[in-house]
């Protein structure tokens, strides 16, 4: 989760600041932002190295991670890479970095307003070129800006000339052959990695990019509805499914249970986002019929009584909890009906008929308590059926649980939502396969958990 | 002596297989299955001839071109168009005859006479039947039956290859940990030692090192990337070679040559628990975000989070297997393990892998499907049978964006389960008549 957080393309500091000076849409580049950037960065705690250690080859420098920029990053190692003599790349960052701050001190005028632009435009080249012959293009398009007569950027002559200087200096003095060497860092626990795990585990998420809103907040929010749509579903589907499952399976070979089992098994396949489109189409307003309100409707307003408010969203929550449940349900009932097949084939079974038990109370009293066993642990497969399930469904009918949360997230690149989300998933899941083992062994005293063989 | 003994085993193996495909073909339902995958990947892979603007066969200013063929040439780069047919619009052009495909639009071909979706039924704004929008066409004039063709391939390709990877993946998953559990595979101290070293400096030399090389390919040419991927892989190979070729003098000192058994099992069924704990969707969506959108990123991430169901399958199979008496004579007669495993142990297991394949390439039909829905992975430019569904939620009155799709991908999806049902059925002993 952490490594794909790290290779996110988007700049986080980016999106956040450009949040926070609203819809300006200016980018970062001035020097003033400079230090803003640097304070946002510091504050989500990026300017530290990723990892406990790093393996790099020799002409890496080891404290590249305190460059602000991912992009300046980048190329510097790139050049660092190719000339391998981090020392003198460096020497060429600063004065870059100084011939920067200088061409942004002169004061611009009606006169000199063009050359300043370009000489920036130039300046920005120049921290994402790695190529020689690119560089050498950008530092000759300053030196005509800079050489026009009568200009006010005729002062920055003898700083090109030292940057140019420190660039053929690191082209002059390279060691190719010092890459080949691999080298270790080591960089303690003062690293992102460390303080990402140290915060997760004491359950501090981080801030949402979006709205600097506290993840736990958010995902807390979310998977109250999730949750408590999953449990509604799940019940539903354990007490539709497991009577089909048995009635399918007593009347093996009926023409009236092949029509069910074909007609389960195509539920089965049905994909539930086509379900849920074409309920919203012929059921949600639109030309067809409006018997249910269509996602997104107005929200119940807050004054409303509470019953009013109990039997709205119970009526809004119908068509989701149909999407949710019928994929499980058939799963369920399938599985049911193979379990109370296998049950049906019993010695101990014949042996219940032949005491001339009736045909009810063999199947429901002394086939179903066994058959139900493999079902109880199915309870763990179908949690995270239902959960990836929510992903669709709420983001067709709006409703804002964790999937949407998520989606909305993974659009937006709020990392740390995305990943805590997924790590909850993860947890959720792990819980109910927990809580199916322990419904397991209290069901079926014969299963102990002290000596376990994992299949 | 070992002749006879290779035909009796082929006889013997060939005669599994074919009672299995006979037990197949006597199921009604799993034999119309496998004839409809067979038109669908007729379909996916004829999609060129069956669906195109350009015409099959014509005769323009006295010259007669096959054009849909000739676009195969050009694309391979054996032919070049004419000067007269480059870069034009095929459909305005002044034929003295041609022959049309049967459908004569791609999916990015937009009718302008026919936008703002009109339905199958609607009166459309066609010259001759020949040119009707059977399925209707979308908000922005794409004729549907086309992008369904399209759709057809884009879904075969990707169940197909990610199953692929997922096998693969699989099946040495499922093998090191069922063949050799958590006791047979067993490495000296100094193997060990030397393969972790080299396994730290393979990746530095083969993946650090060229670290740019393969990036550069990457932003210039998918195939020109599959070319420094593989060399990068060799070298990886080669080092890793190297390092036990190293190792094996050191093995001489007692305590680097001590033996160690690996928990292979242990480690594999970890990997496979983490992974399966995960909700699916939400991981790809986690992978997926990060990366651009392409096709073949997505083939790749579903491969490559599917590989669990069948790597349980083959453990729990090669598990078995392990146990039973001629693979303890397979060693006693001192084959090699590679040998033992390759010849010997996995043909015996393939049976749970082609259900758990079927099965498979069904799932990752539907989470493509998802995918393209939600319009996260796949490009917008490429049209799928999900990302027409998802054009008909911005338009709720356009019935035919949201049925025919939908039917396409759950037909395609339940004749995938139907075949796996079936042949569950025809592997099964107790079912065998």
């Amino acid at each position: 989760m952490f490594i794909l957080g790290v290779n996110a393309p988007s700049d986080p500091v980016e999106t956040i600041l450009t949040k926070q000076q609203g819809e300006s849409g200016q980018s970062i580049k001035s020097i003033a932002d400079e230090a803003a950037y640097n304070s946002v960065r510091h504050k989500l705690g990026l300017d530290l190295p990723l990892f406990y250690f790093s393996i790099t080859n020799a002409t890496a420098c080891d404290t590249l991670y305190r460059i602000p920029k991912s992009n300046v990053r980048d190329n510097l190692a790139h050049i660092a890479f190719i000339y391998g003599n981090w020392p003198n790349v460096a020497q060429y960052y600063a004065t870059l970095k100084q011939f920067e701050t200088a061409v942004s001190k002169i004061k611009s005028d009606s006169s000199n307003a063009e050359d300043i632009i370009s000489a920036k435009k130039n300046v920005s080249e120049l921290y994402s070129d790695y190529d020689q012959g690119k560089i050498n293009v950008a530092l000759s398009k300053l030196n005509t800006v800079l050489s026009k007569p009568h200009s006010t950027l005729q002062s920055l002559a003898p700083k090109l000339s030292e940057l140019k200087e420190s660039e053929k200096y690191f082209i002059d003095h390279q060691s190719p052959y010092q890459k080949c060497i691999p080298v270790v860092h080591w960089y303690g626990f003062r690293n992102q990695y460390h303080h990402w795990l140290v915060s997760f585990l004491k359950g501090d998420f981080g801030f949402s990019y979006q709205d600097m809103r506290p993840v736990s907040s958010i995902i807390g929010d979310a998977m109250k509805w999730t949750l408590g749509i999953s449990f509604i579903s799940i019940l539903l589907a354990y007490f539709i499914a497991i009577p089909l499952g048995v009635k399918a399976a007593v009347s093996k070979g009926s023409n009236k249970e092949k029509l069910t089992t074909s007609g389960l098994f195509m539920l089965y396949s049905l994909p539930n986002f086509w379900i849920a489109t074409i309920l919203i189409i012929f059921f949600c307003g639109g030309d067809w019929f409006s018997w249910f309100p269509a996602p997104g409707a107005a929200p119940i307003p807050s004054d409303a009584s509470f019953m009013y408010h109990i039997t709205q969203t119970i009526y809004r929550l119908i068509l989701p909890v149909l999407c949710w449940t019928y994929t499980s349900l058939a799963f369920i009932s399938r599985q049911m009906r193979g379990g109370m097949l296998n049950t049906l084939g019993q010695d101990y079974i014949r042996t219940a008929r032949a005491k001339g038990l009736p045909e009810n109370k063999v199947v429901w009293k002394h086939a179903l308590g066994n058959s139900l066993l493999p079902i109880i642990t199915l309870f763990a497969n179908v949690f995270p059926l239902l959960l990836s399930g929510s992903v669709v469904i709420e983001q067709i009918f709006s409703i804002p649980g964790m999937g949407q949360v998520s989606y909305n997230a993974l659009v937006a690149n709020d990392y740390p939502v995305v990943f805590a989300n997924t790590m909850f998933a993860a947890l959720l899941t792990l819980f109910g396969t927990l809580v199916a083992d322990i419904l397991y062994a209290i069901a079926d005293p014969r299963i102990s958990y002290s000596k376990r063989e994992i299949v | 002596m070992s002749d006879s003994k290779n035909i009796d085993n082929d006889a013997s193996s060939q005669g599994y297989w074919r009672m299995v495909r006979k037990q197949l073909f006597k199921n009604r339902v799993a034999k119309y299955s496998i004839r409809f995958i067979v038109v669908l990947l007729v379909f996916a892979s004829c999609a060129d001839i069956i669906a195109n603007e350009k015409p099959l066969a014509c005769n323009y200013q006295g010259h007669t071109y096959f054009p849909v063929f000739r676009s195969y040439l050009v694309s391979i780069g054996i032919s070049e168009w004419p000067a007269e047919l480059q870069n034009v619009e095929w459909k305005k052009l002044n034929y003295q005859w041609a022959v049309f495909p049967l459908i004569p639009y791609l999916p990015q071909n937009i009718d302008e006479a026919n936008i703002h979706s009109v339905g199958p039924f609607d009166k459309q704004q066609v010259s001759s039947i020949h040119w009707r929008h059977w399925l209707g066409t979308d908000e922005l004039g794409h004729d549907i039956l086309a992008a369904m063709i399209y759709g057809a391939r884009i879904a075969m390709l990707v169940g197909v290859v990610s199953m692929s990877i997922a096998t693969i993946i699989g099946l040495i998953m499922g093998l090191l940990a069922g063949y050799f559990g958590d006791d047979r595979l067993k490495l000296t101290r100094a193997q060990i030692i030397f393969n972790l070293l080299f396994i730290v400096l393979g990746i530095f030399y083969a993946f650090g090192l060229r670290f740019y090389a393969l990036n550069d390919a990457l932003a210039s040419s998918f195939i020109s990337f599959l070319l420094q991927l593989m060399i990068s892989v060799v070298m990886f190979i080669v080092m890793l070679c190297i390092g036990n070729v190293l190792a094996i003098p050191f093995e001489k000192i007692p305590f680097l040559g001590r033996k160690i058994s690996i928990p292979i099992d242990i480690i594999v069924s970890r990997c496979i628990e983490v992974m399966m704990s995960i909700p699916t969707l939400f991981l790809i969506m986690a992978i997926i975000a990060i990366a651009k959108p392409s096709v073949i990123l997505v083939m790749v991430v579903i491969g490559a989070t599917a590989w669990t169901g069948i790597a349980r399958f083959v453990r729990a199979e090669l598990l078995r297997i392990r146990e039973l008496e001629y693979i303890e004579a397979a060693h006693a007669l001192g084959y090699s393990e590679i040998r033992t495993i390759f010849k010997h142990a996995l043909p015996n297991a393939m049976s749970p892998i082609l259900i758990a394949i079927a099965f498979g390439i069904a799932g990752a039909i539907l989470t493509e499907a998802t995918l393209s829905f939600l319009g996260i992975g796949v490009p917008a430019d490429i049209i799928t049978w999900g990302s027409l569904l998802s054009e008909a939620r911005s338009k709720p009155t356009a019935w035919w964006l949201a049925i025919f799709p939908g039917i396409a991908i759950f037909i395609t999806v339940t004749v995938y389960n139907l075949l796996g049902e079936g042949l569950t059925d025809a592997m099964d002993p107790r079912l065998r008549k």
